[in-house]
C-alpha cells in the first residue's frame, strides 16, 4: 500500500510516517501544506492520502478543500481526513454523493494503531471510515416518532458499525459472531428502517448516514 | 471644552444689498408721475390714435404698476434686483408709447424701442424672484429678445413708419413686411421658450414658497399670450386680435403687483419666525428643533448639523457624524452663539434669496440651541460607546480564537503525537502483558485528556464556525440538541465572522434554554438573510411564559447583538411556546 501524508505539525507527521512504515506501508510523499500535496498526488497518485483538515496558510479548511479536489480528480485515490474536531456537516461535504474511498476521523484515533491501520486500509481499498463520534451523535439524535426505537440494542450497535464503514466481516470479528448472524442483523435493520438494500459497503455507509442525518 | 473651530460653510447667502437712496426713489417716482401725465397728454394730442382715452388708460395701466411696484420692491427688498428691473421695464414700456407722438424725434425713439417691451417683460418674468437669470437657457432667450431690436432698426432704416421716421434711408415696403414677419416669429419663439423654461422651473424647484409664488409663475401666461398676439398678427388674423389683446394687457399689468407681493412675503415668513420662537420654548429635542426650523423656512429639506467641539466634527440630530459637503442646490448658514458657530443650518439654495428670513431664523435658534446640542452630543457619545463595545467584542473574539488555535497547534498536537508514540510502544510489547496493559491505560488517559482539551477549546472558541461557517456548526448543534430540532435556511454562504459567531451563540443559548425550561417536544431554528440583515429565529412548542426579563445568558447575547447594531427579541406567551428572534446587520 502506498500512502501520502499532509500534516503541518512536524512531530505528528514524523510519527505518522514511522507508524505506517513500521506497519509495512510505503510512504511515497509528505507535505506540510495542501498545495504541495495536490502536486504530489497529481504526479504520482498513491492508494490513499492522509490529510490534516487545518493547514497553512489560514488553518481553517485547506485540508478539506484539498481532499475534495483529490476525490474529484483521482477517484481511485482514497482520502482520509484527520481533524481536531469532527462535524456531521463536514463528513457529508467530504462524502458528497459517494462514500467510496473516503474517511473522516478524529486525529486522536491514530493512537489506537490497530484500529487506525484498519481504517487506512479500508479507505485505500475503496471503503469508508467515519468517526464513531459522528455516528453516535447521529444515532442518538432526537427525532419525532423515532424509527430507531424499533431496533434492539444489538441492532443499534450493528447499525453504528455499518455507518462507520465496517464490512460485515469486520462487524462479525468485532462481536465475535458469525458472518451469517451479522447478515441477519443487517437485513432486520434495513427492513425495520424501511431502507432499500444496497450492493457495496460504501453505498451502505452513505445510505445509512443520509438516513440518520434525516 | 476643546478650542477647536468648526469648519466654515462652503456656500453662504450673499451679503445684504444696500437699500436705494430715499431721494433717488423719490426722484424716480416723480419722473414716473410726470411720465404718466405726459402719456395722457400724448394720447390726447395724438394724430395717429383712434381711441385716445382707451389708449391713455392702457398706457397708464401698463406703465405705472411696473414703476411703482418696482420702486416698492427695490426699497423693501434691496437684496432682490427684481425691483430695479421692474422700474426699468416700466420706463421701457413708457418709452414705447412715445410712438404716439407726431413729433418725429419722439416717434422715432418710441418706434425703435417698441420691440424691447417683450424682451424686458421676459427678463422680468424669468428673473423672478431674485432678479437674476439662473440658467444659460434663460440668459440666452433674454439676450435673443433684446437682440431682436436690431431687426426693428433695420425695418426703420428700410423706411417703415413714413415721414415721422427719422432713421429711414430707403423705401422698401416689401422687405419691411418680410422683416416684420421674421421678427414677429422670432420674438414669439423667444417668448414661448421663456414660458416653457418658467413652467419647467416651477416643476424642478422644491415647493418652498406660498401659493403667491405659484400665482407669480402663473403670470407667465401673459408672456405666452404676447406670443399668441404676435403670431395672430403674423397670420393677419385680426378678428381675434382685440379680445386677446385686452386679456394680455390685463395680465401683463397685474403681474408686477403679484411679483411685488410675492417677494415681500418674507414678511409672512417673519410671522413664522414668531411661531418658531414660541416652539423653541416647548420643543427641546434636536429633531423637534429641526422640524420647527423646516416649518419656519417652509423648506422640508432643512437639516441641522450640530457642531460637537469634543468630537471635532458635525453631527446630525441622531448624533451620527456628518460631513458638510458642497452640493448643488444646497446652502448652509452658520448658527452662532456668543460669536461661536454652534451649528450649521443646511437648506435649499433658494432660501439665499431671503437673507433676512434666514438670519432671523438663525438668531432665533442660536438662543436656544444649546440644549439640543447637548442632546446631540449625548447621542454621539452613545454611538461612540456602541462602536467601542463592538471593538471590545472583536478584540475578545480574536483573543479567544488565538487561545483556541494555540491549544490546537500546541498542547493538542503534542498530546496526539505522544499518544501515537504510546500506541506504537504498546504494539511492540507483545510479550509483556502487564506492561502493555499499563501503557494502554496511559494511552487512554491521554485520549481522555485530549477529549477534555477539545471541549475546553470548543468552549473558548467555536472553531467550526470560523473554519467552516454557520451551517456546518449549527448542524452539529441541532444534532446534539436534547429535542428534535429542524434547521431551516442554513446555507454555506459565509457572513462576517462576528455575525456568524453571534448567530451561533444565540442558537446554542436558545436551544439550551429550550431544553432546560420549555418542556418542548421540538424546536425550529430558522435563518433568513435579506437586504443586509440576518434574522435568526428559534421557536419551540413548549409551555411558554418565559420571564419577560430575558435570562442572564441571553442578556449577554443581547449585548453582543446590540454591539453589532442589531436587536434581540423574545416572545413567550403562556401555553404558546417561546420565540426568540435576533436581527443582525450583516453587510
Amino acid at each position: 500500500m502506498r500512502v501520502m501524508i499532509a500534516e503541518d505539525n512536524v512531530l505528528l507527521r514524523e510519527g505518522l510516517v514511522r507508524l505506517l512504515t513500521e506497519s509495512g506501508i510505503e510512504v511515497t510523499g509528505t507535505s506540510g501544506n495542501a498545495d504541495k500535496l495536490l502536486v504530489l498526488v497529481d504526479d504520482d497518485p498513491p492508494d490513499v492520502t492522509i490529510v490534516d483538515i487545518r493547514m497553512p496558510p489560514t488553518h481553517t479548511d485547506e485540508g478539506l478543500k484539498a481532499a475534495l479536489k483529490i476525490r474529484a480528480r483521482h477517484p481511485g485515490v482514497g482520502v482520509l481526513v484527520l481533524s481536531q474536531y469532527v462535524e456531521v456537516g463536514l463528513a457529508m461535504q467530504l462524502l458528497g454523493d459517494s462514500a467510496a474511498g473516503a474517511g473522516y476521523l478524529l486525529k486522536d484515533r491514530v493512537s489506537n494503531v490497530k484500529e487506525f491501520m484498519d481504517a487506512v486500509s479500508r479507505v485505500a481499498d475503496g471503503g469508508s471510515a467515519i468517526d464513531p463520534t459522528i455516528v453516535s451523535a447521529l444515532i442518538s439524535k432526537q427525532r419525532k416518532r423515532d424509527p430507531l426505537d424499533r431496533l434492539t440494542p444489538r441492532e443499534r450497535e450493528v447499525l453504528a458499525l455499518m455507518a462507520e464503514g465496517r464490512s460485515n466481516q469486520g462487524i462479525a470479528d468485532r462481536f465475535v459472531i458469525t458472518l451469517r448472524a451479522v447478515e441477519k442483523y443487517v437485513s432486520s435493520i434495513f427492513s425495520k428502517l424501511d431502507l432499500p438494500t444496497t450492493g457495496s459497503d460504501s453505498k451502505r455507509v452513505l445510505a445509512v448516514l443520509l438516513y440518520l442525518r434525516g | 471644552m476643546g478650542t477647536t473651530v468648526p469648519p466654515t460653510a462652503v456656500v453662504g447667502p450673499p451679503p445684504p444689498a444696500r437699500m436705494p437712496d430715499r431721494w433717488l426713489v423719490l426722484l424716480i417716482a416723480v419722473g414716473g408721475a410726470l411720465g404718466s401725465a405726459a402719456l395722457i397728454f400724448l394720447a390726447a394730442t395724438s394724430e395717429s390714435l383712434q381711441q385716445r382715452s382707451v389708449s391713455a388708460t392702457l398706457g397708464i395701466w401698463l406703465t405705472v404698476p411696473y414703476i411703482a411696484g418696482g420702486l416698492i420692491a427695490w426699497r423693501r427688498r434691496p437684496e432682490s434686483r427684481l425691483g430695479l428691473l421692474m422700474v426699468i421695464a416700466g420706463f421701457v414700456i413708457w418709452a414705447n408709447f412715445l410712438a404716439w407722438s407726431s413729433n418725429s424725434l419722439l416717434y422715432t425713439f418710441g418706434a425703435a424701442v417698441q420691440f424691447l417691451v417683450p424682451a424686458v417683460l421676459l427678463h422680468v418674468f424669468l428673473a423672478f424672484p431674485n432678479g437674476h437669470l439662473r440658467s444659460r437657457l434663460d440668459r440666452g432667450v433674454v439676450a435673443t429678445g433684446y437682440g431682436a431690436m436690431a431687426l426693428t432698426l433695420a425695418r426703420m432704416v428700410l423706411g417703415e413708419g413714413g415721414e415721422r421716421n427719422l432713421l429711414a434711408l430707403v423705401d422698401n415696403p416689401d422687405l419691411v413686411r418680410s422683416l416684420r414677419g421674421v421678427q414677429l416669429a422670432l420674438v414669439s419663439a423667444v417668448l414661448l421658450t421663456g414660458t416653457v423654461s418658467l413652467v419647467l422651473r416651477r416643476h424642478r424647484e422644491p415647493p418652498l414658497r406660498t401659493p403667491l409664488s405659484f400665482l407669480a409663475y402663473a403670470c407667465s401666461l401673459g408672456l405666452a399670450m404676447i406670443a399668441v398676439l404676435y403670431s395672430v398678427q403674423l397670420a393677419a388674423w385680426t378678428s381675434v386680435l382685440e379680445s386677446v389683446r385686452y386679456t394680455t394687457f390685463a395680465i401683463i399689468g397685474l403681474a408686477p403687483i403679484v411679483f411685488l407681493v410675492a417677494i415681500l412675503q418674507a414678511r409672512l415668513g417673519r410671522a413664522s419666525v414668531g411661531e418658531l420662537v414660541e416652539a423653541l420654548g416647548v420643543n427641546q429635542g434636536p429633531a423637534d428643533l429641526q422640524e420647527a426650523v423646516a416649518r419656519a423656512l417652509r423648506d422640508p429639506s432643512v437639516r441641522l448639523a450640530y457642531w460637537l467641539p469634543e468630537f471635532d466634527s458635525y453631527a446630525d440630530v441622531d448624533g451620527r457624524k456628518l460631513e458638510l459637503e458642497d452640493s448643488p442646490g444646497r446652502s448652509s448658514t452658520a448658527v452662532k452663539r456668543d460669536e461661536q458657530t454652534v451649528a450649521m443650518l443646511l437648506h435649499d439654495s433658494a432660501l439665499d434669496d431671503e437673507p433676512r428670513l434666514l438670519s432671523a431664523v438663525v438668531s432665533a435658534i442660536g438662543m436656544t440651541i444649546e440644549n439640543a446640542q447637548l442632546q446631540v452630543e449625548l447621542r454621539a457619545r452613545l454611538e461612540e460607546l456602541r462602536g467601542s463595545r463592538a471593538r471590545i467584542l472583536q478584540a475578545e473574539q480574536s483573543e479567544r480564537r488565538r487561545l483556541e488555535r494555540d491549544l490546537h497547534d500546541g498542547a493538542q498536537q503534542r498530546l496526539i503525537a505522544l499518544s501515537l508514540e504510546l500506541g506504537e510502544l504498546g504494539d511492540r510489547l507483545d510479550g509483556d502483558v502487564e506492561l502493555r496493559t499499563r501503557i494502554d491505560t496511559v494511552r487512554e488517559e491521554v485520549t481522555a485528556s485530549l477529549a477534555e482539551l477539545r471541549d475546553l477549546a470548543r468552549g473558548i472558541h467555536p472553531a467550526a464556525v470560523s473554519d467552516h461557517g454557520l451551517a456546518v456548526a449549527l448542524e452539529s448543534v441541532a444534532t446534539r440538541a436534547g429535542i428534535p430540532v429542524q434547521l431551516i435556511g442554513a446555507t454555506p454562504d459565509r457572513l462576517p465572522e462576528p455575525v456568524e459567531l453571534a448567530a451561533f451563540y444565540i442558537v446554542c443559548e436558545a436551544l439550551a434554554n429550550v431544553a432546560r425550561h420549555a418542556a418542548a417536544s421540538s424546536a425550529v431554528v430558522e435563518l433568513h438573510r435579506n437586504a443586509g440583515l440576518l434574522t435568526v429565529e428559534v421557536r419551540d412548542d413548549g409551555i411558554g411564559g418565559a420571564s419577560a426579563d430575558i435570562g442572564s445568558g441571553l442578556r449577554g447575547l443581547a449585548d453582543r447583538v446590540e454591539a453589532l447594531g442589531g436587536r434581540l427579541q423574545v416572545w413567550s406567551p403562556v401555553g404558546q411556546g417561546t420565540r426568540l428572534r435576533a436581527e443582525i446587520p450583516c453587510g
